[in-house]
């Protein structure tokens, strides 16, 4: 017996000796980052999602890009002007090549425009744009069928593609341009991109390898990262744990739960910004007739004590809302608070005749959205005050999603994020008269209705100048607010964490795609 | 011999039938692939449009009868996320659950064995009070707590141990890495091998403990007493040997179930083997992947079946599979 | 100097409600060639003291006084290491179950080998040789051969011999043979029991042999000591003890044994014992409802089998010529008349429980008839018909320890079958079952009552209350008493007497015990391989019997009557 545990001293001195050298060997230049998940294609056409969006902007450039305080940067557009109602001009950066060594023209320009027109995905977004037209060999034009004020936000999205990288037959004879969503392309296991980043090796679901690309025309960057090690790291506690073992230098997203453990360790710094996703419920009128009643619903929104819900549940990590816009959108009306006052919901019932109440369905994820199921439970727990009898459900998003699609219950949880970055996004998809053949309100499981929110809305999406579009906005704002349209309850927070000396601090922004090839490490 | 494995095929084509079939029937209940494949402001015709093209909307028995056809083909469908036939994917992620599962099995073998035995030989012996006690706790202490202790503890705190993925990988053949081969692999795989055995552990601690008590009491080893064979030889020759044959046929079975609990394991660690991939798919609502998964165990229990059926056949004279002799 | 001297021995079983005296003051001695009989009922402690002599006690059991001499040293104060170099190497060992003694996944000359390594520290090669030479000398052919088995290839009486091999290895000075020919066959008992007499004789070695069977004692043993609840009632020769025995203990379990030179009406009751039936009431089945059976169609013949033939198949394969079989039964033909008791006597594999099995409806023949009171059996479209007669046939099983519901009350397992059934009125079961319980011996208080608070006797008795709550015609008894003590077993087929006699019961009696069969039984069939040899009445059967083998069983039976009675 003692001869064996002199062995397996000595087996756990030589494990301790192995794991000190593999912490002195780590290069100062490598980046081991760490996410929820990795991207699932490296065709960034083929899906509109943060994670493909953190690719683009890893191993591409778009024309221009979103600042901390949602202002546009130029990157592949030196410059850009209004030609007319319908025109934008855009000068384009001189000796700038993709991964592949062929330089950027015009024509990858055009080639990818017309690609997003055709990608499932985007195409809605681009619905607007009639043309990508050649100027000349640095300057192209975007064209919009009528006057279209986002048109700088949709260039945030045009991240030039290689066109002849991705032009020709693969191996098996498929057109290597194509987007194929349910299997193999050569787009979504090959990219040429202008990106700081090359990808230089992938296994889906266990790690990407990024390394620096060295004719990267964006020399004035201090991006110091030669290396990115990529690893989906699914489970928060791990993630964390990776982070505060030094197993990897930057995790994103962090818990709320977490952020004790974080905050509390002096290896380790914690970032977190309020983010730009609305968390909401909505009403279905069509289901319940109570609905119907604005002070009914008005009733509602009195009773959830969403600056509670941020406190308790989101300790913090949220800021309460009492509208759809975040701060910094045009359409954010500083007017338009949350209004907790639980006599006033009572009292409000009494008025619409509903003293005793009535019991409803509730739906809610229970994975997608930070603490989903504990706010819908608490937000139950708030209405049972007012008489409302709360039977609640939750499940995977994977099952929700259906389950959303058929309305299946009476109030349900919706999150959202604005794709444009902008107000009308919100309204377009949550807010307005549902409609199969223009697909707006496609999530408005409430179906609240109103003519002014429909109108001003698409009259806003006409108006080119910012002030009078504001005024638009607001106005929405404070009609679905008077109306009490829908539940607010917070934007949530995004939050990241580095080892010190990775300086994260000014490379993150609110639209939670970090600007990696800009991050220096010390 | 051939006519044992001819048999086994047959049950591995039936078992996989049905699930499959099983499988197939609550696929929709699993989530809108679609819903993952596509952001969130797309619209609904386009989804439609996309589900049609990839014959989701077809009947039940369509869909099945195209997939049975297929998989008689040798294909079982491409998942919708990693883009690949679902059985290469499986197969790439086969070699880190498989490595998994025998580090685990490793642990089991060398902990329990002699653990249980030594509290059959002394059960009076206050170590062995200690490892009934340890045992019954251990039996109830969920996997993927013991995981999250384990990293706290060793890499968060002390900073020993690696606190997740496989780390340095050597090649080997294939798509088979191994992490046995090189330090930092085996480094990566202590921690998740053990929360993995930590279930099993003090079940088999119990079974050992119970089946050597029961052959201790057996005639043959007072036999051997009389005999006037050291105490060492008759537990460790002859009760010990026979405290192996169920101790054989209850471990392949939770060896099969351990491939089930690499599930939790492989999240919490993010090793990329076919638990996570699974949890993952799900998740996901990867269909074609989870059906795949599920077909795949099912063979995997046949197999592991098979190989401890073999495995008793050696050990236990008595058992004639090879159909020799007579 | 005797070569084994035990002096006042004592051993004890502490418990939590005190200590058990299992053995109290025996004192024997054994000289060298010599074989003492320890003769005793279970529970006697006979083979406690085989135990405690190489101080192989099962826990909690220890020796708590006496003196234990070999060869006039004190063995009985040897630490562990001491008695383990006494234990194989002077003193041999043979257990009763040779299926049980020898580890399954290790071979003869691997358990073999180990023994003589162990005792005798030869050299392996040397070790390997010695080996062969034992297993001749016990009677193994082809040793060189069989050394390589394992000992599921061998036959029951050839696993004895290899386990006497073994306790022969270490060269001993004595042997303790505990119960060494119970589990076999007659005709393979005798070769064993000539064995251990002759290595006895032949190499001076002293044996003790631990049994419960008289004619083993007869047949064998120099000297007999008898035991009874631990106490040494009697010692002495053979002879001595068995025809002029002293004491009344041993003169009841003589009166009990059953013999084969005549045939008696009743066992004489073995008083000493236990006063058995204490008042209980006596019902008078004539007038009671289980003597109220339905009035049948007698014809004479109650059972009628012809032609059963049925087979087993040891190997499967997927052709059909590949596979193999054993025919467990080949053209059996009989007929059993109402109210007689037939007895179906053979060795171990012979394929008599299988015909009860199928009689029983347990199992069905591949091919062939069984009519009960014209009523056919097999493959009879009527199966209302077939139901009823399996009804009249009721079958008491060897082991009365698994035949019965270990989680119900013995009321609950006697009235099962009438409520089953519908045979009595829900209001009269409770005291039919009373009566029952009254008239098999056991009394109505026992009802209430589990299985295991039960004896191996009183389960028997049981499961026969359980037999006649069917209100049978035929009674199947598949060795009904071979797990029972002597005395028990008497009274146990005293009973059965009574009962077929007061209800004019069919008995079917299959046993492999010939003395019993002798007893019971009218008229006998013996049976080999599945086919039956020779039927015959009782008298002529053990008289004048007419077939080679019967005559050869016959012979080969210990006889327990050759000291005359």
């Amino acid at each position: 017996m003692r001869k064996q545990l002199g062995f397996i001293g000595k087996v756990s001195a030589a494990i301790l000796l192995g794991s000190l050298m593999s912490m002195s060997t780590l290069s100062a230049k490598t980046l081991k980052l760490a996410y929820d998940a990795d991207p699932v294609t490296l065709d960034i056409h083929e899906q509109l999602s943060g994670g493909i969006l953190q690719l683009a902007h890893m191993s591409f450039d778009p024309l221009v890009r979103w600042t901390k305080d949602f202002k546009f940067e130029p990157r592949l557009a030196e410059s850009w002007e209004r030609v007319n109602d319908t025109t934008v001009r855009f000068k384009l950066r001189k000796g700038v090549k993709f991964h592949s060594g062929n330089p950027l023209t015009p024509a990858d320009f055009k080639w990818t425009f017309d690609r997003l027109k055709q990608s499932p995905d985007f195409k809605g977004i681009f619905s607007n744009f009639t043309d990508l037209n050649i100027v000349d060999d640095n300057t192209i034009e975007l064209v919009t069928d009528g006057p279209y004020p986002l048109v700088m936000h949709t260039a945030t999205y045009i991240f030039p593609m290689d066109s002849k990288f991705y032009t020709g037959k693969d191996e098996s004879g498929k057109d290597k341009s194509v987007i194929v969503k349910n299997g193999a392309s050569f787009a979504s296991t090959h990219l040429s991109g202008t990106g700081p980043f090359k990808v230089t090796s992938r296994e889906q679901g266990v790690k990407v390898v990024f390394e620096r690309f060295k004719d990267y025309w964006d020399k004035d960057s201090k991006g110091n990262v030669d290396k990115i090690i990529m690893t989906p790291i699914k489970d928060n506690q791990t993630r964390v744990a990776a982070l505060l073992s030094g197993d990897v230098d930057f995790i994103a997203p962090v818990a709320p739960n977490e952020f004790g453990q974080v905050e509390s360790n002096d290896k380790v710094n914690l970032v977190t910004m309020p983010g730009t996703r609305i968390i909401t419920f909505q009403m279905n009128q069509e289901r319940r007739k109570e609905f119907k009643d604005p002070k009914v619903r008005q009733a509602i929104v009195n009773a959830i004590n969403n600056p509670g819900i941020v406190k308790k549940i989101m300790r913090g990590f949220a800021t309460a809302a009492g509208q759809m816009s975040p701060k910094g959108y045009l359409g954010y009306n500083e007017a338009l608070v949350p209004r907790f006052d639980l006599a006033k919901a009572k009292k409000l019932m009494s008025e619409s005749g509903y003293p005793d109440g009535f019991s409803v369905t509730m739906m809610a994820p229970n994975n997608r959205y930070v603490n989903d199921e504990k706010i819908a439970q608490a937000v139950a727990a708030m209405l049972s005050k007012i008489n409302i009898k709360v039977d609640l459900k939750t499940m995977p998003k994977a099952q929700y999603w259906p389950e959303f699609d058929k309305r299946a219950a009476d109030i349900m949880m919706i999150g959202w994020h604005s794709d444009t970055e902008d107000s009308a996004n919100f309204y377009e998809f949550l807010a307005m008269t549902p409609n199969k053949e223009t697909g707006k309100g496609a999530y408005n499981s409430g179906n609240y209705s109103n003519k002014f929110v429909d109108e001003t809305t698409m009259k806003a999406n006409k108006e080119t100048d910012p002030k009078k579009r504001a005024a638009m906005l607001q106005a929405v704002e404070k009609q679905m607010y008077d109306d009490a349209a829908f539940v607010p309850l917070h934007w949530q927070n995004l939050a990241w964490a580095a080892r010190k000396g990775v300086n994260i601090e000014p490379v993150v922004n609110a639209l939670n795609f970090p600007y990696l090839g800009d991050l220096v490490i010390e | 011999m051939l006519q044992f494995l001819f048999k086994r095929l047959l049950q591995a084509a039936i078992v996989m039938l049905i699930i499959s079939l099983l499988s197939f029937s609550i696929k929709d209940k699993l989530g809108d692939p679609l819903r993952e494949m596509t952001g969130m402001s797309v619209s609904t015709a386009e989804r439609e449009m996309l589900r049609k093209k990839m014959g989701l909307n077809d009947p039940f028995l369509v869909q099945y009868g195209r997939f049975v056809k297929k998989a008689l083909h040798g294909d079982l469908g491409t998942s919708y996320f990693h883009k690949l036939p679902t059985m290469t994917v499986i197969l790439k992620k086969l070699p880190a659950t498989l490595e998994l599962t025998f580090a685990a099995t490793l642990i089991i073998i060398f902990t329990s064995i002699p653990l249980g035995v030594m509290a059959a030989i002394k059960p009076n012996h206050w170590f062995s009070k200690l490892i009934m006690a340890f045992s019954i706790i251990g039996i109830s202490i969920p996997v993927f707590v013991t995981a999250l202790a384990l990293i706290y503890v060793f890499s968060v705190k002390l900073g020993w141990m690696p606190s997740f993925g496989r780390g340095e990988t050597v090649h080997l053949f294939g798509y088979w890495d191994t992490n046995f081969l090189s330090k930092d692999g085996i480094m990566h795989i202590i921690m998740p091998a053990i929360a993995l055995s930590s279930i099993m552990v003090p079940l088999f601690i119990r079974l050992v403990r119970a089946e050597m008590l029961e052959e201790l009491s057996s005639e043959y080893v007072k036999f051997a007493r009389a005999k006037g064979l050291s105490r060492t030889k008759v537990y460790f020759k002859h009760a010990l040997k026979n405290t192996m044959l169920p101790v054989i046929t209850v471990g392949g079975v939770q060896i099969g179930i351990m491939v089930a609990y690499t599930i939790l394991t492989e999240s919490v660690f993010q090793w990329p083997g076919m638990g996570f991939m699974f949890l993952e798919a799900v998740n996901r609502s990867d269909i074609p992947l989870i059906v795949a998964y599920i077909m795949f165990v099912g063979f995997l229990f046949v197999l592991v079946n098979t190989l401890v059926d073999l495995l008793y056949g050696i050990i236990n004279p008595t058992v004639n599979l090879l159909g020799k002799g007579q | 100097m005797s070569l084994l001297r035990i002096d006042h021995l004592n051993i004890e079983f502490p418990n939590r409600y005190g200590t058990k005296l299992a053995v109290n003051d025996v004192s024997l001695s054994i000289e060298p060639g010599e074989i003492l009989g320890l003769v005793g009922e279970s529970g006697a402690g006979k083979s406690t003291i085989g135990n405690g002599i190489v101080q192989l006690l099962s826990q909690p059991g220890r020796v708590s006084g006496g003196d234990v001499y070999l060869n006039g040293e004190l063995i009985s104060d040897f630490d562990d290491e001491a008695i383990r170099k006494v234990r194989g190497s002077r003193i041999g060992f043979i257990f009763q179950d040779p299926m049980t003694s020898l580890n399954p996944l290790f071979t003869v000359e691997d358990q073999l080998i180990e023994t003589i390594q162990n005792c005798l520290g030869l050299s392996a090669e040397k070790a390997k040789q010695r080996a062969i030479e034992l297993l001749e000398k016990v009677g193994i052919a082809d040793p060189e051969i069989r050394i390589k088995q394992y000992p599921h290839q061998f036959s029951g009486g050839m696993r004895q011999r290899v386990v006497i091999a073994i306790a022969l290895a270490g060269e001993p000075e004595l042997i303790i043979a505990d119960e060494p020919t119970t589990a076999l066959d007659v005709s393979v008992q005798d070769q064993i029991l000539q064995l251990i007499k002759d290595l006895c004789i032949n190499m001076n070695v002293g044996c003790m042999l631990v049994t419960h069977d008289m004619g083993v004692i007869a047949n064998v043993t120099d000297r007999v000591a008898v035991l009874y609840r631990g106490r040494l009632v009697e010692i002495g020769s053979t002879k001595q003890v068995l025809t002029a025995p002293k004491h009344e203990y041993t003169k009841s379990l003589i009166s009990a044994v059953p013999i084969v030179s005549k045939r008696l009406d009743r066992f004489p009751l073995v008083e000493y014992i236990e006063a058995e039936e204490k008042g209980l009431k006596h019902i008078d089945v004539s007038t009671h409802w289980i003597g109220q059976i339905k009035k049948h169609n007698t014809t004479g013949d109650l059972l009628t089998i012809k032609y059963l033939n049925l087979s087993f198949i040891t190997r499967d394969a997927f052709f059909k010529k590949n596979r193999r079989s054993i025919q467990a039964t080949k053209n059996v033909t009989f007929t059993i008349k109402e109210g007689e008791s037939f007895g179906l006597v053979g060795e171990s594999g012979s394929g008599k429980s299988t015909i009860a099995r199928m009689v029983a409806g347990l199992q069905q023949p591949d091919s062939g008839s069984i009519i009960f009171d014209g009523t056919e059996l097999i493959n009879n479209p009527d199966r209302d018909a077939v139901a009823e007669a399996h009804l009249q046939i009721q079958m008491i099983f060897q082991n009365p320890y698994s035949s019965l519901n270990s989680r119900m009350k013995i009321n609950d397992i006697i009235a099962e079958p009438i409520l089953f059934h519908g045979l009595a009125k829900k209001s009269d079961v409770s005291g039919i079952v009373g009566d029952l319980l009254d008239h098999v011996g056991l009394g109505r208080k026992t009802g209430l009552k589990y299985p295991h608070e039960f004896s191996g006797g009183q389960r028997q008795r049981i499961s026969i209350a359980r037999a006649l709550a069917c209100r049978p015609r035929l009674l199947i008894c598949d060795e009904p008493t071979s797990a029972l003590d002597v005395s028990v077993q008497a009274q146990i087929l005293n009973l059965l007497k009574d009962l077929q006699d007061e209800l004019g019961l069919t008995m079917l009696f299959i046993s492999h015990d010939l003395p019993v069969i002798r007893q019971m039984c009218d008229r006998i069939a013996i049976m080999k391989k599945g086919e039956v040899l020779e039927l015959a009445e009782n008298k002529e059967f053990f008289e004048h019997p007419q077939n080679p083998y019967t005559r050869e069983l016959l012979e080969l039976m210990p006889r327990f009557e050759q000291y005359g009675q």
